[in-house]
C-alpha cells in the first residue's frame, strides 16, 4: 500500500481541533503580516510570539522543527547568504572578498528577507502538520467549493507517491537494459525519452477508465451531497477568523498609508 | 466568458488534471536525477492545455505548484502564478493552431517561455528582493553587482534560462500527443486542436531540435559574455 502524501500528524490538541478554514486564515494572516507590516522587526517578532507558541500549542514542536531544519533552513540560509553578498545597497562595508562585499544595509536586508520567507514556510508547515487534507477539502466543499476541486487535490495527493514508485521502477528497468543515465551530457539527455515515455503513456491509459468509474458514482451530479464526517465550526472559530481578517486588512492598509 | 471556461472541463479533464500534476512532479524529479540543466516540470501542464484548453491548463499549472508546495517543498508555493500563466498561454497557442507541427510547437514553447519570464520577474523582485534560492540567481546577483537595476537583471536572467526549458517541454508534450492513439485523444474537449497536419516529417523534427541546440549555444555564449565582462 502506498502512503498518501501529506505532512499531517494525528494528535489531539487545540490547534488540531480548530476548524480547517480558521487555520488557513491564520496561516494567511501570518504571511501577510510578515510581508506587509511596515516595521523591520515584525517577522522576527512573529516567530517569537506566534510560530513557536503555535507549534507548542499544536503539540508538534519536535516535528515542526525537524521539518523546518530540513526544508526551510537550507533555502532561507542560502537566500540570506546570496542577498547579504550580492545586494548592491549601502556604503558601510563590513567585509570584503574580491568583488563581493557585505554592507550593514545589505546584511539587514538579507536578514529581514530570510526571516520573511522563514515565517511564510513555517506558517504553511504548521498548517499542514495539524490539518488533514481531506478534512480541509470536505470543510471547503461544504462552504461551496466545487467538488471537482476537492477531487483533483485529494486524488493528486494519492497519485503522486504511486507515480514516483512507477518512475523508480522504470528507471531501474531501463538501467538493467543498459540505458546510460550517468555518463556524458548527450547520453543523459538522450535517456529522457525512454524514461518519460513509458511513465506518461502508462498513466494516460488509466484516464478513460477512471472517468467512467467516477461518472458512474455521480461525479457530475448537481444534487447536494451528504457527508459522513461532520467538521465542527464553533463560535470561537468564527470570531477568531474575523479578528485575523481584520489584522490582515489593518496591516495592508498601514503599509499603503505609510508608503 | 463563463461558458468558455466551462467548455474546457468535462469528466475526462477532471481525471486528467491529477495525473498531469503527478506527471509534472515525477518527470521533474527524473530530470533532476539525470542532472540536466533544465527543469521540465510542466510537461503535464502543457499537455492538459493542448488537449483541454487554456483554463484547464492554467488550473493544472497553479494546482501543480500549490500541491508541490503543500506536499514536497513549501518554497514552491509563491510561484503558482507563473505556472498558471504557462498553462494559460500554452492553451491559447494551441487554440490559435500552434500545436500542430514541430516548428509551430517550438514557437509555442518560446512564447510560453517569455510569458514565464515576465510573470516570475515581479515575484522574484517583490518577494525575494531579486535574488531567490535557485542556482540561476548567481547570474542575477552578478548583473546587479555590475550595475544593472534589479528588475532588468532578474528579467534578463529569466530570459536566458527559460526558453530552452519551455521549448523542450512543449516538444516533449507534442511527442506524447503524437504517440497517443487517436481513440485516447477523442474524449478531451479540445481534441481537434492537436490534429496534426499531414504526416509529421522527421526532417522538421531535426530542424526543431537544431533550433533548440542553437538556442542553447546562444544562451551559453551570452552567459560567457555577461560573466566575462
Amino acid at each position: 500500500m502506498h502512503e498518501r502524501l501529506s505532512f499531517h500528524i494525528k494528535r489531539d490538541s487545540v490547534l488540531h481541533r480548530l476548524n480547517p478554514l480558521t487555520k488557513l486564515v491564520l496561516t494567511l494572516a501570518l504571511i501577510f503580516l510578515a510581508f506587509t507590516f511596515p516595521w523591520y522587526w515584525m517577522p522576527h517578532l512573529l516567530i517569537l510570539i506566534a510560530v513557536i507558541p503555535l507549534s507548542l500549542l499544536g503539540k508538534v514542536f519536535r516535528e515542526f522543527w525537524l521539518t523546518a531544519l530540513k526544508l526551510i533552513l537550507p533555502a532561507a540560509g542560502f537566500l540570506f547568504l546570496m542577498q547579504a553578498f550580492f545586494q548592491p545597497i549601502g556604503t558601510d562595508v563590513i567585509f570584503k572578498f574580491y568583488f563581493l562585499d557585505i554592507t550593514s544595509e545589505s546584511l539587514m536586508f538579507a536578514f529581514k528577507n530570510a526571516m520573511r520567507v522563514f515565517v511564510m514556510v513555517s506558517a504553511f508547515t504548521l498548517f499542514l502538520l495539524t490539518t488533514h487534507p481531506s478534512e480541509l477539502m470536505s470543510d471547503l466543499t461544504r462552504r461551496g467549493l466545487p467538488g471537482q476541486f476537492a477531487y483533483v487535490i485529494i486524488s493528486t495527493l494519492q497519485i503522486i507517491p504511486q507515480m514516483q514508485a512507477k518512475a523508480q521502477t522504470i528507471i531501474s528497468a531501463q538501467r538493467s537494459r543498459g540505458l546510460d543515465t550517468e555518463s556524458t551530457f548527450f547520453k543523459r539527455a538522450g535517456s529522457v525519452l525512454p524514461l518519460v515515455g513509458p511513465l506518461v503513456f502508462g498513466s494516460l491509459v488509466e484516464v478513460e477508465e477512471r472517468a467512467i468509474a467516477i461518472e458512474a458514482r455521480g461525479f457530475t451530479s448537481k444534487h447536494a451531497k451528504t457527508s459522513l464526517h461532520e467538521i465542527p465550526d464553533s463560535d470561537f472559530d468564527k470570531i477568531l477568523r474575523w479578528i485575523l481578517f481584520a489584522l490582515i486588512v489593518f496591516s495592508i492598509g498601514l503599509n499603503l498609508w505609510l508608503s | 466568458m463563463f461558458e468558455k471556461i466551462k467548455n474546457n472541463f468535462n469528466t475526462q479533464t477532471w481525471v486528467l488534471i491529477p495525473i498531469a500534476i503527478a506527471i509534472n512532479i515525477a518527470v521533474g524529479q527524473i530530470v533532476l536525477a539525470l542532472k540536466l540543466p533544465v527543469y521540465l516540470d510542466s510537461i503535464g501542464t502543457v499537455l492538459v492545455a493542448a488537449l483541454c484548453g487554456p483554463w484547464a491548463g492554467a488550473l493544472t499549472g497553479a494546482l501543480s505548484n500549490i500541491i508541490w508546495g503543500i506536499a514536497i517543498d513549501p518554497n514552491a508555493l509563491p510561484w503558482w502564478p507563473v505556472a498558471f500563466m504557462i498553462g494559460y498561454m500554452a492553451g491559447r497557442m494551441a487554440q490559435w493552431g500552434f500545436f500542430k507541427s514541430w516548428w509551430k510547437v517550438v514557437v509555442t514553447g518560446f512564447v510560453v517561455a517569455i510569458t514565464a519570464a515576465l510573470v516570475s520577474t515581479p515575484i522574484a523582485v517583490y518577494l525575494y528582493g531579486g535574488i531567490t534560492a535557485s542556482g540561476s540567481s548567481f547570474i542575477t546577483a552578478y548583473l546587479m553587482q555590475t550595475g544593472s537595476d534589479m528588475i532588468s537583471a532578474v528579467f534578463s536572467t529569466n530570459f536566458l534560462v527559460e526558453p530552452v526549458d519551455k521549448i523542450t517541454t512543449a516538444m516533449l508534450a507534442f511527442a506524447i500527443v503524437l504517440g497517443m492513439p487517436k481513440r485516447m485523444i477523442g474524449g478531451y474537449p479540445k481534441a481537434s486542436q492537436v490534429e496534426t497536419e499531414g504526416v509529421q516529417s522527421t526532417t522538421q523534427l531535426y530542424i526543431a531540435i537544431g533550433v533548440v541546440v542553437l538556442l542553447v549555444l546562444f544562451a551559453a555564449f551570452m552567459l560567457r559574455n555577461i560573466l566575462g565582462g
